[in-house]
């Protein structure tokens, strides 16, 4: 049984949003992490997570986003998420996550709030 | 007086890849019957894919199984409860450790949070863990969709 998560990237102009649809799990956190690394070496700094297609999460896949988190951070960059399950909100929230990445209830406010 | 349980399911699962996605799906559906909320079902079956990974992850299972039980209750007045047992036979583990992880940024703490997940999305959790395995016991209690 596999539940491949999805990966698509609106680059922009020292930005980007990645939109996920799919499990992330350690599978799925790995692959978002490998696409958030080259987008940081390529010289994004704002990176927006879109997972409205994303309806379930574990904690290895959050334990994954809260390196990218980190390794952004480090280059004096910022993650947000949006468009996120109440549950998942929750779970973001048990984990920390939240403590260290901005959360949306939309796209939109995440683009006008994060400018890009 | 206490219902009974109206419906109820035992699944015997492989410990591969995913698998929880099975077992919570499974829980979700039988939760359906029963008419439950869909945001009390995903807080369900969130903590249940951490008990299972937890199970396939860190059990050390002898027999690489996990085991599901799971039963559905009606509660009168648009009411229903869950109880989901899940079992290994792993070696067990210390539950006042598990208990105490906290995740800080920029430690080696980010794993481990399965059991304080399950805790914040299920209403009732009770885990008995020795040397011979462990079954944890959780139960959620939804309103049901008008």
């Amino acid at each position: 049984m596999t539940e491949e998560l999805r990966v698509s990237v609106d680059r922009r102009d020292g930005a980007a949003i990645m939109y996920t649809k799919g499990y992330i799990n350690n599978v799925g956190g790995e692959e978002i992490a490998n696409r958030a690394y080259e987008l940081m070496d390529g010289g994004v700094r704002t990176l927006l997570l879109n997972l409205r297609e994303t309806k379930i999460v574990n904690s290895i896949g959050i334990s994954i986003l809260i390196e990218i988190i980190e390794k952004m951070i480090d280059k004096g960059g910022k993650i947000a998420f949006c468009c996120l399950t109440p549950v998942i909100h929750k779970t973001f929230q048990i984990m920390g996550l939240a403590n260290y990445a901005a959360i949306f209830t939309d796209e939109d406010a995440a683009v006008k709030e994060l400018a890009i | 007086m206490t219902a009974s349980p109206e419906l109820q399911m035992e699944l015997t699962l492989p410990m591969v890849p995913d698998i929880e996605i099975a077992a919570a799906r499974a829980a979700g559906n039988l939760a359906r019957e029963l008419g439950m909320a869909s945001e009390s079902i995903d807080e369900m079956a969130h903590a249940m894919i951490e008990a299972c990974i937890n199970a396939r992850e860190h059990s050390g299972s002898k027999d690489n199984r996990i085991y599901v039980k799971i039963t559905g209750t009606s509660l009168g007045e648009g009411n229903s409860r869950i109880d989901i047992w899940i079992t290994d036979h792993g070696r067990g583990f210390n539950v006042t450790e598990a208990r105490s992880r906290r995740q800080q940024l920029g430690t080696v703490h980010k794993r481990g949070w399965g059991l304080q997940i399950i805790e914040a999305h299920m209403d009732e959790v009770s885990i008995e863990t020795s040397e011979d395995g462990t079954t944890i016991h959780m139960v959620k209690y939804g309103k049901n969709d008008d």
